[in-house]
């Protein structure tokens, strides 16, 4: 049976490490009746928060791929999708935020916005995704939910309000005022699962009524119902949810709710909130791309009859056998339905249709628009669009960023290898920024990931889930080559002793590329060449350029053009291009003042105060540059761009300078030119290396 | 000998003229002040002499008492981006990323904060990692939360690491705001402090600077410079002189 789509909601819970957003699922699970009793993250009855189905997960207290599940609240049919927090696996959160119609933003009522929130926020921006935000921990020595509330507003530019204010604080804390209906709430009962209304205290009214003030002249602003009710002194408790939930969708507001996962308050009404002020599906514009009307972007609708489109977000190797999560966008799926995938072209039946729980499932015959469910047995890669065979579109491409660092891998033994090898084919379908390949020259295989953290995660998964025992190297920083100057070429590639000869000419230059990695223009008039052989040169660059002759990586920002040439009617051929087109480039390379190029972090490091001066210190011994320091009060935050290469092992280091106070993020930023010292310690390093190969 | 576009730039910039009127320069060791009402332009003035600077290869840090990160740093492209606009110097503006990595902003929350504590973490920046700053901006100080001690331990502070300062003050009191002699009545306390005294002062529909206090020396004159309106940046005023 399909749910009707005014009563559906799919939402994310995204925050900073260590909110305690997993704290909140357990929580929501267990008031939803998903679940019948409460396990905590590192658990101590050594079972494990629900949604962390992983053992490392469970190991590590983090939550690392998001499990999705469906609950039942209110008559309201609620996905949700419990992200990471870690940046090291944003691509998850991305997925994510681009399958959720809305979110619920975890902030910690000590730590307030952190470097991770600020990063969530660009993200949900980038998505347009409504988002309601909920102040946890309010039980917590200096919890402080007013404070947050204007972090919310002056650090991320968000018009926050407050729906409700703490009875109490830390651990006196009682329950919470609801600005709405103006009543106090308790939650009674071992696990706070009886709501009591009561009138508000009597010492609280004041402030009460003030923050109500409040809430109605943010609301009202967008809303002139309201704001006439307002105004003749009649504001209705429904007629204000009607305006802070038209004014949520529309993101012109944040609604702040509050209170303590841990100590079971304020889940309740938190749940209310995603049902009264999160959008259903049918309320967010969705595009996809038709990729047979010239890429033309088409919205979808959430009619439950049209022709089905659909995305899928995640694959998972499952107990139960491969499980594809999809989210449906338009028209149904039924059990027995053909659909196409875009990508491939390929046809799929679909067969066993399910609902998802953290690990458990419940089987269904057919899913309306704005449902999430799961597929078995489907071929496929995330990020793929499934369609109705009549149709050819795709959803528009999840932004992917290119890996930054790589690791070689290299298994114990022969039973090693053939389960490594299955782990890696399925990471690289599960995670597009986990890329794996064989490097022909030193035969290891090499891993490529976004971080040290990202790499050494999927290290354990493949020891855990695939038994498949791996040695590591040293983890290497995707450096990349540009030339900084246009360089003319003229080089003539003959070989005619014997046998069929060789013979190509090619004239032309590289000029360097401001935004791109390649392009290849052709400006050859006259036929000088051929025009069969033209592909063969921007092949023959294309080849070349896959190690640069400085230091062996890639070359980027590079525009070949080929102006003239000559050819010669038996002996030039496609290989003879080819050949010419290599040996022009490596003769005048080091002419257009080639540069090394290294991935450059953007770091946040977030600490106590007394450590600030220590912290400028890290980072400038790690050739950084510091962008910005900002002390409030007792606590401070670090601002800047390092070298990735420089980052290894920065935990380690941080840690034990500040006794564990300070934490630091860090996401890829840019490519950033290497200072000269570095380029030679580079240049000879490789230098040295190919000696040694030589050598064997 | 032909200069570069960028030393041309920097031999013309209207900020020499300021230079030229304050005995060569604010100097280190000296503190600076522009003072005037809210909204006058104390931001845009400062972070233009921060430009400055930073065009000259010097480093400066950029203390704020009150705007965002982010905003300080859209100032910064701005007044750039304004430079930029004039002729020629596109190119020489190639290296913004290069001089940009020359600045550090230092955000402070002023309830709470200590000066003693914004020292320490200057002196952190400075000294720690060894970011050789000349100039240091301090933007948004509350003079009257701060009080005369403060300023004089920002100038020992300049004396002992060879440092000069620029503060803006925002002056509050009712009006008027100037005693006979130009001088702030609300700074007076702080005379004794202060090397450089600026005033900004709307004069019909711009705003012009007039040197209070130059180097100790009380020397109230118009220093023929205004604030272009449009582009925030420091301009040479043409006006013929007045009455």
């Amino acid at each position: 049976m399909t749910t009707d789509i005014a009563r559906m909601r799919n939402i994310g819970i995204s925050a900073h490490i260590d909110s305690g957003k997993t704290t909140l699922t357990e929580r929501v699970l267990f008031y939803c009746k998903k679940i019948h009793k409460i396990h905590e993250v590192k658990g101590k009855d050594g079972v494990g928060a629900t949604m962390d189905s992983m053992d490392l997960e469970r190991e590590r207290g983090i939550t690392i791929a998001s499990a999705t599940t469906n609950v039942e609240w209110a008559d309201h049919s609620v996905n949700i999708i419990d992200t990471p927090g870690h940046v090291d696996f944003t691509i998850e959160v991305e997925r994510s935020l681009r399958v959720l119609d809305s979110a619920i933003l975890v902030l910690c009522s000590v730590g307030g916005v952190q470097s991770q929130t600020i990063t969530v926020d660009r993200q949900l921006r980038r998505y347009n995704v409504p988002f309601i935000a909920f102040v946890n921990k309010l039980d917590r020595v200096g919890a402080n939910p007013y404070k947050v509330r204007d972090q919310i507003a002056e650090k991320l530019g968000r018009n926050a309000v407050l729906m409700q204010i703490p009875i109490g604080l830390e651990s006196a804390l009682e329950g919470l005022v609801d600005l709405v209906a103006m009543k106090a709430l308790y939650f009674d009962g071992p696990d706070g699962e009886t709501i009591r209304i009561e009138d508000i205290p009597a010492g609280m009214a004041e402030e009460a009524a003030r923050r109500r003030e409040e809430l109605l002249d943010a609301a009202s602003m967008h809303s002139d119902e309201l704001m006439e009710a307002v105004l003749e002194g009649r504001p209705t408790e429904a007629l204000i949810r009607s305006a802070v939930r038209e004014a949520t969708i529309a993101r012109r507001l944040v609604p702040v709710f509050m209170g303590s996962a841990y100590r079971n308050k304020g889940i309740q009404p938190l749940l209310d909130a995603v049902v009264d002020y999160l959008p259903n599906p049918s309320e967010v514009e969705n595009r996809a791309v038709d990729l047979d009307g010239g890429g033309a972007e088409n919205v979808l609708t959430s009619d439950p009859a049209a022709k089905t489109v659909a995305l899928a977000f995640k694959l998972e190797d499952g107990p139960y056998g491969q499980l594809t999560y999809i989210r449906i966008y338009q028209g149904s799926l039924r059990k027995g339905d053909e659909l196409v995938n875009s990508r491939s072209g390929q046809k799929i039946k679909v067969g066993r249709l399910v609902r998802m729980h953290a690990d458990a499932m419940s089987e269904i015959t057919e899913a309306g628009p704005g449902d999430i469910v799961a597929l078995f047995g489907v071929e496929c890669a995330s990020g793929d669009t499934f369609c109705h065979p009549s149709l050819n579109m795709a959803m528009t491409a999840i932004y992917v960023p290119e890996p930054v660092i790589s690791l070689a891998i290299e298994p114990v033994d022969k039973n090693a290898a053939d389960r490594m090898a299955k782990a890696l084919n399925r990471f690289t379908k599960e995670d597009p920024t986990f890329r794996t390949h064989v490097d022909p020259e030193s035969n290891q295989t090499i891993i490529q990931g976004m971080g040290e953290l990202h790499l050494d995660v999927y290290v354990e998964r493949m020891k855990r889930e695939y038994r498949a025992e791996v040695k590591t190297g040293m983890p290497q920083v995707a450096y990349r080559e540009a030339i900084s100057q246009t360089v003319d070429f003229d080089y003539t590639h003959k070989k005619q002793t014997g046998g069929s000869g060789q013979y190509a000419r090619v004239i032309g230059r590289f000029e360097p590329l401001a935004k791109g990695a390649y392009e290849f223009s052709n400006e050859v008039k006259g036929g000088r060449i051929p025009r069969e052989f033209i592909p063969s040169c921007d092949k023959g660059f294309r080849a070349v350029m896959r190690k640069g002759p400085l230091i062996g990586f890639p070359v980027v920002g590079i525009r070949a053009v080929v102006s003239d040439g000559q050819y010669h009617a038996v002996d030039s051929s496609d290989i003879a291009f080819q050949t010419a087109a290599q040996g022009a480039f490596r003769q005048v390379y080091m002419k257009a003042k080639p540069q090394i190029l290294e991935p450059v972090m953007k770091v946040s490091v977030e600490g106590p105060t007394e450590f600030a001066g220590n912290v400028f210190a890290t980072i400038s011994q790690r050739r950084g540059t510091i962008v910005s320091s900002v002390e409030d009060g007792q606590f401070s935050r670090v601002d800047a761009e390092v070298p990735l290469a420089e980052m290894f092992g920065y935990s380690t280091v941080l840690r034990s300078l500040t006794q564990g106070k300070a934490e630091f993020t860090m996401e890829f930023l840019k490519y950033g030119r290497v200072p000269p010292h570095v380029a030679e310690m580079l240049t000879e390093q490789h230098l040295e290396k190919q000696r040694k190969e030589s050598q064997r | 000998m032909t200069l570069t576009v960028k030393e041309e730039l920097i031999k013309r910039s209207p900020l020499r003229i300021l230079e030229k009127s304050i005995s060569g320069g604010l100097g280190r060791g000296s503190i600076g002040v522009l003072a005037s009402r809210k909204g006058v332009g104390k931001t845009a003035c400062l972070v233009h002499i921060a430009a400055d600077k930073l065009l000259q290869g010097k480093h400066v840090i950029h203390v704020s008492y009150a705007s965002r990160v982010d905003h300080i740093i859209t100032w910064y492209e701005d007044i750039f981006k304004e430079i930029a606009k004039k002729p020629k110097m596109r190119a020489a503006l190639d290296g913004f990323d290069e001089l940009i990595r020359h600045r550090v902003i230092m955000n402070f929350k002023q309830d709470g904060t200590k000066t003693e504590q914004v020292l320490r973490s200057l002196e952190a920046m400075i000294v720690h990692a060894n970011f050789r700053a000349e100039t240091v901006i301090v933007d948004g100080l509350d003079f009257a939360q701060a009080g005369p001690e403060d300023l004089a331990q920002f100038k020992d502070f300049a004396g002992r690491l060879g440092l000069e300062l620029w503060f803006s003050a925002s002056l509050k009191g009712e009006e008027p705001l100037f005693d006979a002699s130009g001088i702030p009545n609300e700074l007076k306390a702080y005379l004794g402090v202060i090397d450089v005294l600026i005033s900004l002062q709307h004069h019909g529909d711009h705003v012009h600077f007039n040197l209070v206090q130059d180097h100790g020396r009380l020397a109230p004159k118009d220093m023929r410079l205004k604030l272009d309106p449009t582009t925030l940046l420091i301009a040479k005023d043409v006006r013929t002189r007045a009455r």
